[in-house]
């Protein structure tokens, strides 16, 4: 009779620390300088004591003399602090081949062929079971893997000729807000000469920050502060701005944030009770946090930082979504420079809204005025404005091709949080399943994603993972087992280190992250030793990453129903939708 | 984007088509044979289209999207017909094997440009159900509300002990519950039981008591639903359906042609 049950321990958060030559000595050094000396560490519980997230969540890199620490673009779940040396913020980007990203290799033909034929017959197979003790003795491979071929900046002087950069010194913090918004690395970093840091993996960073309101408030003014004249150089209006111009307006600039940073907690319950009648839904823009509303004299320029807001326009007794707005997109433009042309107040043609988490920048009328206009030419003030201009009533571009229901529908259920969102055309899809089956094949015979979703008319969101913008889903993982891909962004778990705890499939808005049960190579289901419970593993769409035809879904749709779309791009949405 | 692949497509089609025409009337002006090099060039088409079953058993191989394939597969297909026309010499054959294989190249034809149709035009009428249903799912979601309507119905036979609304359920409901759609609905969805159902229970809740009323307008959402349930499985039956048959005629029309080419040789003379 086969085996049906397998024993096997539970993973446990820190079974794979982030570095395995963290000795007690070190964590005793690291004790004595700052932060971590003034930290309490009575603040923290017993089951996740100071010591213990320092050795674990942390480890100390060695660079050589332009040793890339992190790079422009690249995602990453770390902070560093500067323990000796310095280091170099490069603010001008730099040539891909510089900072020596490689294209990435796909499998071939043959390969592709035999991978299919080597799935298992049974759901969830997984072809090692990796014990606690195996996790914790692979630890030195693991890290050596994390810790990856170092890559360094040859002929500095002249790499770094003309671009503008900032040294940190010992005791400074860099990288917090890649970690903490899960957002792309928004500069380069090297080491200034011999340099040691400290980086902290973002759990343990968030842990830290928990139980330390020094630390906490000190994060975030850095946070503040470090990508601020980084977001004021992409803005158009302001690229060509002098140096002392900008550096004026970046003094006189209002970090304002709107929304809860964990908004998914609230989402479900909100948008359930939301989703009803029209006039429920107008209670739910009018409870959206107010960024500028419609009517009221124009007082600056709002840059979005992070997160979205709603662009609404009053209709009747409710509010119509005209677009959204995300990421460097500016509003109220067309508005500041009426302002300055005619020297009286215009009012603002539209509300702004900020939608779960918003993070803006407000550049006040005077400082425009002052530090702006005046050093920008009148041709590229009319090119921002025309670019700019998309939501302008009177504007019939590509946005505006997009129906108001289906803006609405995207806004209402926060699908434009998605970078790669599943759309099914149901007026083509002949629910053949040709894409399960792919996804199936690609996946060990397993199926990552639903063919079901939220439906507006013809078009459906299935409940595929959408690799979104800010994906909550990593704010809780316990052990950093679901993350970025360093270079492309797609969202990934790493099975080995899911403990199973599902706080992942609970904050996903979505419901698109499934809890399934694992079984070994010869098909038992594994059971905890401890509770006697099936072991639990996290699962969700990959994307295919490691297929050279992109998701699989995709290719496998015979009639072009299904596509893995950005929805935070409207042209993009706008032109399949029309097609 | 649909249109303008449309026209490429056609274009191309109608260009290669057009050059096959031209060589075999030169051939037949010249005396010439045509038959072998228009056998060679349906069975090689015909080989290609049911390339594109493989094609989806192994989706994990970098050869192109279904969707490209699929449009290969129908102006391909679609260009057959002339070519079985030059073929044959626009006779429909009458010896045994070959009247076997005409019959079998036709059905697949046929099949296919029915299929065709029909996957153009069923996606939408299912798009304007108001639920979405997974096939699959389709029986669990019809035993469940199988079992509420029953539910509802005793639940409200013993809260108000009245029997009319029990009684016409028993009579007239409960096989639309219980039971699946015969062929006939199968082959040829109609809403025509769920308007008489509908009208039956208009015409009986004047006589309901007032609770009796609620659970009616309940099981008026209720008929409504499976009715839905009963459309979506008819017609994505249909989408099957049609593939198993079209997918099941290529093999022997695969078989029976290779077979034939092999006797034309065998008893024509003039391999190639």
């Amino acid at each position: 009779m086969p085996q049906t049950e397998i024993i096997a321990n539970r993973p446990q958060r820190w079974d794979v620390p982030f570095g395995d030559a963290m000795r007690d000595s070190d964590v005793d050094q690291l004790l004595q300088i700052e932060p971590f000396r003034s930290i309490d560490p009575e603040r923290f519980p017993s089951a996740l004591p100071l010591r213990a997230i320092l050795k674990n969540d942390t480890r100390v890199n060695h660079y050589q003399d332009g040793g890339i620490i992190v790079r422009e673009g690249d995602y990453g779940s770390s902070a560093f602090l500067v323990v000796q040396g310095k280091a170099r913020v490069v603010l001008a980007g730099l040539d891909e081949e510089v900072l020596g990203r490689q294209p990435e290799s796909k499998p071939g033909f043959l390969k592709s062929m035999f991978r299919q034929w080597r799935n298992p017959r049974l759901p969830e197979v997984r072809s090692h079971v990796a014990s606690r003790s195996e996790l914790i003795g692979n630890d030195s491979q693991q890290v050596a893997d994390l810790a990856q071929t170092r890559v360094f900046l040859q002929d500095i002087p002249r790499v770094l000729e003309n671009t503008r950069s900032v040294v940190l010194h010992p005791g400074e913090i860099f990288g917090e807000l890649a970690a903490l918004t899960r957002s792309p690395r928004t500069a380069t970093v090297l080491a200034d000469g011999e340099t040691v840091l400290l980086e902290i993996r973002w759990q343990g960073l968030r842990d830290l920050m928990r139980r330390t309101d020094a630390l906490r408030r000190h994060i975030e003014r850095l946070y503040r502060e470090n990508s601020l004249r980084v977001h004021l150089r992409e803005t158009p209006l302001l690229s060509h701005l002098p140096a002392e111009h900008l550096e004026a307006v970046a003094e006189a600039t209002l970090f304002e944030t709107y929304g809860d940073f964990q908004w998914h907690e609230t989402f479900h319950s909100s948008s359930s009770s939301h989703s009803g009648s029209s006039g429920k839904a107008t209670d739910a823009v009018v409870a959206e946090p107010l960024i500028a509303e419609e009517g009221s004299p124009c007082e600056g320029l709002v840059l979005v930082r992070s997160g979205f807001a709603r662009l609404s326009h009053g209709f009747g007794h409710g509010h119509r979504t005209v677009a959204y707005l995300g990421k460097g997109q500016v509003f109220g433009l067309a508005e500041v420079i009426g302002t300055s042309t005619k020297n009286e107040p215009v009012p603002m043609s539209h509300s702004l809204r900020g939608l779960g988490y918003v993070d803006v920048l407000r550049i006040p009328q005077a400082v425009l005025e002052k530090h702006v206009f005046p050093n920008v030419s009148q041709q590229l003030l009319d090119e921002v404005a025309a670019e700019h201009a998309f939501f302008r009533p009177e504007h019939h571009g590509s946005q505006a091709q997009v129906e108001t229901p289906l803006l609405e529908f995207l806004v209402e259920q926060r699908f434009i949080n998605g970078q790669q969102a599943m759309l099914v055309d149901l007026d083509r899809c002949t629910r053949c399943d040709d894409c399960i089956r792919a996804c199936a094949a690609t996946h060990d015979n397993n199926p990552r994603f639903i063919r079901h979703g939220f439906r507006h008319g013809s078009l459906m969101v299935a409940h595929a993972c959408m690799h979104c913008v800010d994906p909550v889903c990593m704010i809780g993982c316990p052990t950093g087992a679901i993350g970025r891909d360093r270079t492309t962004g797609v969202v990934q778990i790493n099975d080995p280190t899911c403990i199973g705890c599902s706080t992942c499939a609970e904050s996903c808005p979505y419901d698109n992250i499934r809890m399934v049960e694992i079984r070994d190579s010869s098909g038992a289901i594994v059971i905890d030793d401890s509770t006697k419970q099936p072991i639990h593993k996290a699962t969700k769409c990959d994307l295919c990453t490691d297929l050279p035809t992109g998701p699989a879904c995709q290719s496998a749709c015979p009639h072009d129903a299904l596509v893995r779309m950005d929805l935070g791009n409207l042209g993009e949405l706008s032109e399949w939708v029309n097609r | 984007m649909f249109i303008r692949r449309r026209l490429y497509s056609v274009g191309l089609t109608l260009a290669v088509l057009a050059l096959l025409v031209y060589w075999t009337y030169y051939q037949k002006s010249a005396l010439g044979r045509v038959s072998f090099g228009t056998g060679y060039v349906l069975l090689a088409a015909i080989f290609f289209l049911a390339l594109y079953n493989i094609h989806k058993k192994l989706p994990t191989l970098p050869w192109g999207s279904s969707s490209d394939w699929l449009q290969a597969h129908i102006y391909v297909a679609l260009g057959t017909a002339l070519v079985f026309g030059l073929h044959v010499d626009w006779r429909f054959p009458t010896g045994i094997l070959d009247l076997t294989l005409a019959t079998l190249y036709s059905a697949t034809f046929l099949s296919g440009i029915v299929g065709l149709v029909w996957s153009r035009t069923i996606p939408a009428r299912l798009a304007r159900v108001s639920e979405e249903v997974i096939y699959e799912r389709i029986p669990m979601l019809r035993s469940q509300l199988c079992d509420r309507a029953q539910e509802a119905v005793l639940e409200t036979v013993r809260s108000s002990g009245s029997t009319t609304l029990g009684e016409f359920y028993s009579r007239r409901m409960h096989g639309f519950f219980e039971r699946t759609r015969g062929l006939g609905y199968f082959l040829r969805p109609n809403n025509r039981l769920r308007r008489r159902l509908l009208a039956e229970l208009t015409e009986v809740s004047r006589y309901l008591s007032p609770p009796e009323q609620v659970t009616c307008e309940q099981l008026f959402a209720m008929v409504r639903r499976r009715d839905d349930l009963d459309f979506h499985a008819a017609m994505q039956w249909r989408l099957k359906a049609w593939l198993f048959l079209h997918i099941g005629l290529t093999y022997p029309l695969l078989a029976v042609a290779c077979l034939h080419g092999l006797l034309a040789h065998w008893f024509g003379g003039g391999l190639l």
